[in-house]
């Protein structure tokens, strides 16, 4: 964390942290913080996926496992660097995250209105396909609403991580369309970066 | 053994929040608001509501923290003149007589935590969950049955408002963030 606010260990001269005003990125490479998350993330994303498909009978559910899914994501464009982490995971399938998800929930509200019942009106699914009640409800939460707490989530976090690196302010600047993966950042994420993005 | 962990947790989220407060650094007021925030989530954990402090640590302690250092790092941080925000005395006082007169009215009024008579518990609608969450829905966590189910229509309208708040963020600054696509 301390690596995103540079200043503190360069003195206080350097008290600008913008990487555009001290010619750095905010991103410092750090094996200590790549294996911990190497570590650690198995286990959130775990985690998260619990909360979302357990919430009905335990604590949690779909609002809390997405956002633990989110910072799953956010932890790992922490420790491999946001523009690898973006490259993976484009918008495009972050804004589907978030549309598919409205849609999802919609979908399975409207349901009931087909057969003449109100809006989300679980039981019907009951009475017409002998469907528990309880998988309505399941639904939801697993199509509906984490995926857009997850889409936002991560959406907002890229939104405003972009630009973190100098290169990434101008979009036009980056232009291959190769797949990145979070390992390519093993080899020296801004570098990486810089070097693809001048590639035409 | 738990009053005294309650009594250190209120303590420790008086002082994070006052030091948040009166801090002028902001990147000191951001991670100060982080611990706030997870004494926070301890202390919905310590209230018997484990969904609102899973919330709570997720959300106010990690992601909105992270999304406010990288905001942090994209802005120039001003060197403040002193670190300690000056405070308008007569103005203090005059909240702190406001907020004495408060406590000694309305302290009594607060049900104790979990009393079953309490103003808030309305037995026409909560017991009503308590009783019928499981019949109605099958599901066994009853906030889930109301937030899903008899509660649909809201959560339909949080989701939504959740996603056209992101979607909007996304479409306002798309110059800066939108990757080639």
């Amino acid at each position: 964390m301390s690596d995103a606010t540079g200043g503190d260990e360069t003195g206080v001269e350097n008290w600008r942290v913008s990487p555009d005003t001290n010619g750095r990125s905010a991103y410092v490479e750090s094996q200590i913080i790549m294996t911990t998350v190497q570590v650690v993330t198995p286990f959130s994303l775990t985690y998260g996926l619990f909360l979302m498909f357990h919430g009905a009978d335990s604590p949690g559910g779909s609002f809390q496992g997405g956002a633990v899914m989110a910072a799953t994501v956010l932890m790992i464009a922490f420790a491999f660097g946001v523009a690898p982490t973006r490259d993976w995971l484009r918008n495009r399938t972050v804004v589907a995250l978030a549309a598919g998800g409205v849609a999802a929930f919609a979908a399975v509200g409207l349901v009931p209105v087909l057969f003449g019942d109100s809006f989300l009106a679980h039981p019907r699914f009951e009475s017409v396909f002998g469907i528990d009640t309880k998988w309505g409800l399941e639904a939801i939460e697993v199509a509906g609403v984490a995926p857009i707490v997850a889409g936002v989530l991560v959406g907002l976090f890229f939104l405003i991580a972009a630009g973190m690196n100098p290169d990434d302010q101008t979009p036009e600047a980056r232009t291959d369309g190769g797949g990145h993966d979070p390992e390519r950042a093993d080899e020296g994420t801004d570098t990486e970066t810089v070097s693809g993005g001048d590639r035409p | 053994m738990s009053e005294l962990f309650a009594a250190a947790l209120f303590v420790f989220v008086l002082v994070t929040a006052v030091t948040t407060a009166l801090l002028r650094d902001v990147l000191a007021v951001v991670v100060v608001f982080a611990a706030y925030s997870l004494g926070m989530a301890l202390f919905y954990a310590f209230l018997l509501a484990p969904d609102v402090a899973m919330t709570e640590a997720a959300i106010g302690a990690g992601v909105t923290t992270l999304l406010l250092l990288l905001t942090l790092t994209k802005t120039n941080r001003t060197r403040p003149d002193r670190w300690i925000e000056g405070v308008d005395l007569p103005a203090l006082a005059v909240f702190a007589a406001l907020l004495i007169v408060l406590v000694v009215t309305l302290l009594n009024s607060i049900p104790a935590v979990g009393d079953p008579g309490a103003a808030w518990n309305n037995p026409g609608v909560t017991q009503y969950y308590i009783e019928n969450a499981y019949d109605d829905t099958g599901v066994e966590n009853a906030v889930t049955a109301v937030l899903a189910g008899y509660r649909g229509f809201d959560t339909f309208g949080e989701a939504v408002v959740v996603f056209a708040a992101g979607i909007s963020s996304l479409i306002v600054l798309r110059q800066v963030v939108f990757t080639r696509e």
